[in-house]
């Protein structure tokens, strides 16, 4: 895609938790209108890779930045909001319902309470949305992060193993949203051991190994 | 749409609010374990009315400063990474969540004082002299006993196991709070002027404040 | 075969600390006893300048965090923890000779004085402090969450001092530290300057030497952080189950 805007990109960036590196001289982009799987075996740093894309990690060394917004600046939270991650436990309230969780994020991101509504309804939860997260199943946690991802629509989607936990009915939630997440003109980043699933999906995979990309 | 910070402070407010009334942590579980420790007292040092009047008030506020550490730090060892990770991600200003989070354990904070206090007068026999200024100390108390502990969870930060950590830094850095308090009361009961405990508590709120402020942004970076 | 010349630079602290702690001990035995308390009243050229250092250690400490949190350079973090360690032994001491001092003066070991107890609760401040830098490996954040709680811990210090001025207290009013001519006779007070001073020698000494071991602990963290180590997802390899038994 000529002169395609570069949202993700990393340089020479490592990632250490306290005497071990996770992630060493890291080369990685990614520009509008591109999907990315990453794959590796378990403690590969597949997820720490996601995890410093979505600033929630600092790098240790290196360059990096996302929508130009330098990764190791203490404001690099204003960029958040164009970022959409699903991690390995969903983040929610168990106290809270469904409802109450996705308003949360609505009133904090000045959405709507009524597009909250109808992003559980899209994502088949309408009938559970009063429900406490502490009642729901792992897999009706994992649709309602979806819902938060139709309601928030960032322009950069970051999923570590999003097909876990997913049923039959909501497994394809994971390949409209990148579609439409791309159409839009924004970036998928997706994190699985699903070969065949996310290369039918992106547009190019890496392998992540001995701390780095290959 | 952004979300302006006061905004997004009263976000983080009304969840922190909306959990407690959920969860009754201090409701059912903190504000009774205070009420114990102030029956506990007599049990331990006599049921002499004279003695119990004359140490009443000042168990109250240590009652206060002790349990209300459990108050103002309920959720530092609690939260999970993935529910940290669901907040950062929404933008919100890690000095507006500083606020937000104090806001909310503040007010949580007086409620627990009016409840105690009023249980301290009916146990220890006080009388009060002074009653028009005990709001504003109760509630100088509660927002800075509130700040103290949002901004002690900041500095002790992630580390669950650290998270023991935060009422042994809470308790002695509350002094000023504690000393302030019995003095301003002390006065009330003795007719003097108690302007400069209250000035004392205004500056500690203040100090708190600006330092939770500033400070939340880089603490953000050592998460 | 050569031979080099001793490293002075490692020695010094060392014949400063030994040096000091003997003037001190030679004053405080030279001047007469207090007409009132005896030779009891030797403790306190100890005791006062034990205080004076916790004062200065933690103001030290206030100082050097609120440099590192301005500049982010690491020596400022290294002094404002060296410091604060410093403090807290000689708030300890101070503690401790004070409540040696108090037991045939007071007839207790503890009074809830309002200088006494205030000076324990700094004590522990400070030890909490010294128990934050504990929990991380990580020298920046590390750096970073200390530097915040030594500048608002400084606020116990002159909370300690001016209490003997805003509460009726059995601690002795300040001496030195007040507007008006101390209220001690002349040799006492010559004697208790020489051990300030002394003391003031003993923290620079102890500084210089416990700055050093700081930068050495860091070197050495920071080596065993480095890249050249294995990664972290080395230590997973493929599971082979063998045949059931």
């Amino acid at each position: 895609m000529p002169n395609a805007t570069t949202i993700v990109s990393l340089a020479g960036a490592a990632v250490r938790a306290g005497a071990v590196s996770i992630l060493r001289d890291v080369d990685f982009t990614v520009t509008e209108g591109e999907s990315v799987g990453l794959f590796g075996t378990n403690g590969a740093g597949k997820t720490t890779l996601l995890r410093l894309i979505a600033t929630l990690t600092r790098p240790s060394a290196g360059t990096g930045s996302v929508f130009g917004v330098d990764l190791s600046s203490p404001d690099r939270f204003i960029v958040r909001p164009r970022i959409g991650y699903i991690g390995h436990t969903p983040g929610w309230y168990p106290e809270l319902t469904l409802m109450e969780n996705l308003t949360f994020v609505a009133h904090a991101m000045g959405i709507e309470d009524a597009l909250a509504i109808s992003s559980l309804e899209s994502v088949g939860l309408g009938g559970a949305i009063d429900r406490r997260v502490d009642r729901c199943s792992h897999g009706m946690k994992r649709r309602a992060e979806f819902a938060r991802i139709l309601m928030t629509k960032p322009d950069l989607l970051l999923l570590d193993e999003p097909h876990s936990a997913l049923d039959a009915d909501a497994i394809d939630l994971v390949d409209d949203l990148v579609a439409r997440t791309v159409k839009r003109g924004g970036a998928a980043v997706l994190v699985s051991h699903d070969h065949a699933r996310v290369e039918a999906v992106v547009d190019r995979t890496y392998e992540i190994a001995e701390g780095t990309l290959r | 749409m952004s979300v302006s910070f006061f905004g997004q402070a009263r976000t983080v407010a009304s969840r922190d609010l909306l959990r407690e009334r959920r969860s009754g942590e201090v409701a059912w579980v903190t504000l009774p374990f205070g009420a114990v420790a102030l029956l506990l007292v007599p049990i331990a040092i006599g049921t002499d009315a004279p003695t119990l009047r004359a140490v009443g008030i000042g168990m109250f506020w240590v009652v206060v400063m002790l349990f209300g550490v459990l108050v103002s730090v309920r959720r530092t060892g609690a939260d999970s990474q993935s529910q940290k990770d669901m907040v950062s991600l929404t933008g919100i200003d890690p000095a507006a969540s500083f606020v937000g989070s104090a806001w909310a354990s503040s007010l949580l904070l007086i409620v627990f004082e009016v409840i105690l206090g009023l249980l301290t007068i009916a146990l220890y026999d006080i009388r009060i002299v002074g009653w028009a200024w005990v709001p504003l100390i109760l509630i100088l108390v509660a927002v800075g006993l509130g700040l103290l502990g949002t901004l002690a969870g900041g500095i002790v930060s992630t580390d669950r196991s650290a998270a023991a950590l935060v009422p042994l830094i809470v308790a002695p850095m509350s002094v000023p709070l504690l000393i302030a308090a019995t003095q301003a009361f002390e006065g009330l009961r003795l007719g003097h002027s108690i302007l400069t405990w209250i000035l004392m508590l205004v500056v500690v709120v203040l100090v708190l404040a600006i330092a939770g402020v500033l400070s939340a942004r880089p603490l953000q970076e050592t998460g | 075969m050569t031979t080099t010349a001793p490293d002075r630079s490692r020695v010094w602290p060392w014949i400063a600390i030994v040096v000091a702690g003997l003037v001190t001990l030679v004053a405080g035995m030279l001047v007469p006893q207090d007409a009132v308390q005896g030779q009891l009243s030797r403790i306190l050229y100890v005791h006062v300048p034990g205080a004076w250092l916790a004062y200065l250690a933690f103001g030290v400490t206030m100082a050097a965090s609120a440099m590192y949190l301005w500049r982010s350079t690491l020596i400022w973090d290294r002094l404002a923890a060296s410091s604060a360690e410093i403090g807290v032994y000689f708030t300890g001491l101070t503690l401790a000779l004070g409540m040696i001092w108090g037991k045939p003066t007071w007839g207790v070991w503890w009074t809830w004085d309002a200088r006494l107890t205030l000076t324990a609760i700094m004590f522990f401040v400070y030890l909490g402090y010294l128990a934050l830098r504990r929990t991380t490996d990580d020298i920046d954040a590390r750096a970073k969450r200390s530097a915040i709680l030594g500048v608002l811990a400084v606020v116990q210090v002159p909370l300690v001092h001016f209490s003997v001025v805003w509460w009726r207290s059995l601690h002795q009013a300040p001496t030195l530290l007040k507007p008006e001519s101390p209220d001690m006779d002349g040799e006492m007070v010559v004697a208790l300057l020489v051990s300030l001073a002394m003391f003031t020698l003993m923290y620079v000494a102890m500084m210089v030497k416990r700055m050093e071991l700081a930068r050495l602990e860091e070197q050495v963290l920071r080596a065993e952080q480095s890249d050249a180590g294995p990664v972290a997802g080395a230590a997973v390899t493929a599971p082979s189950l063998g045949e059931e038994s």
